[in-house]
Formats: C-alpha cells, sequence, structure tokens
C-alpha cells in the first residue's frame, strides 16, 4: 500500500503549504516543490525498476539499443519538463512555464528527428 | 525519501513570520525584509541540493547523458 504513502506525503504538505502560505509566499512555493520533489523521488525508483525490465527485453529482443534510449530519454525531458513547469504555474509565473514547455519540445523534436530520418531513408530505400 | 525536509522548511516558514512579526512590532522594518530574505535563502539552499539529487537520478534512469 504504498499509494498511502504518497497521499499522506502530498496532504501533509498541503497543509503546510496553506499554512505558511499567509505568511510567507516564497517559501509556501518551496514548500510545494519539497512535496513535490519527494513524490517524485518516490514514482523514480519505481520508474528505475520498469526501465531495467524494458531494457532486459530489447536486448533479448535484439532491438538495436539506440532507438530503446531515444524513447526513454524523450520520456525523462517530458518528466522533468512537467515537473518545471507545475512549479512555475504554482507560482502564478504561467508565461516561464509555457516556454519551458516549448523548450521541452523542440528538445524532444531534435531528439526524435534521427529516427524520423532512418525511416524516411527506408522508406525511400522501398521505393524502386 | 526525505519528509523531513517539508516539515524543516515549514518550520523556518513559521519562524521567519515570527521574527518578521517581532521585528515589526520593535519598529525595524529593514530588519524584518532582512530576516525574510535570509530564511528564504536558507530553505533555497536545502531545495536545491535535493532537486540536484533529482535531477542527476533522472539522468541515470532516463540515460540522458
Amino acid at each position: 500500500m504504498e499509494v498511502l504513502q504518497v497521499v499522506g506525503i502530498g496532504l501533509i504538505g498541503t497543509v503546510l503549504a496553506v499554512i505558511v502560505k499567509e505568511r510567507n509566499k516564497e517559501l509556501a512555493m518551496l514548500v510545494s516543490m519539497v512535496t513535490g520533489l519527494a513524490i517524485f523521488f518516490f514514482a523514480l525508483g519505481k520508474i528505475s525498476a520498469v526501465m531495467d525490465v524494458l531494457e532486459n527485453l530489447a536486448t533479448r529482443a535484439d532491438i538495436n539499443m539506440f532507438y530503446l534510449t531515444t524513447v526513454l530519454k524523450i520520456m525523462g525531458i517530458a518528466y522533468i519538463a512537467e515537473f518545471g513547469a507545475q512549479i512555475c504555474r504554482d507560482a502564478q509565473e504561467n508565461s516561464t512555464a509555457t516556454k519551458i514547455e516549448f523548450a521541452a519540445k523542440v528538445l524532444v523534436m531534435v531528439l526524435a528527428l534521427p529516427i524520423l530520418v532512418a525511416i524516411l531513408e527506408s522508406i525511400l530505400r522501398l521505393i524502386p | 525519501m526525505n519528509i523531513e525536509l517539508i516539515f524543516q522548511i515549514a518550520g523556518i516558514g513559521i519562524l521567519t513570520s515570527i521574527f518578521h512579526t517581532v521585528l515589526k512590532q520593535a519598529g525595524k522594518e529593514e530588519y524584518s525584509f532582512i530576516a525574510t530574505l535570509a530564511g528564504v535563502s536558507i530553505a533555497l539552499i536545502m531545495v536545491i541540493q535535493l532537486l540536484a539529487d533529482l535531477l542527476t537520478k533522472v539522468k541515470s534512469v532516463f540515460f540522458l547523458s
């Protein structure tokens, strides 16, 4: 029942953030950020186990590791960017959050470009 | 997991608010601002260390060189 731990951390963090917010908005933001970090750390431990299984399956199926690492990198970028953007949005900095998301999308596109090129090359090889 | 840090930062927040009130009552407005700033900086240093830990862990899990 690890979900109970996560919910407990979230509720405690929320109550403390609301208490501190009346007096000190900056520290309330830091409290909610640490709550998010604690929950994220918790989830990351589980994700790393899943990633090990995926890697194992990919090596068994003889898939080129380049494609798997690209997908994993894209997932990592998405997680980090989402985390940062949510913190910015909590502090009513919507414009910064939008810019973080934009930059993350560009970085994902840069990572996905080699795969797109590979697909196009294989299609060109099929056309006589 | 480090839940203690949540309590520590909330404690810093309550403590700095008390300092703020006391210094304001004593008529030292400029010192009250500095006390708040110090509290925020101390908390920020603690949070940034945790954030660096998180980023290194994310890097190792998702193969982000």
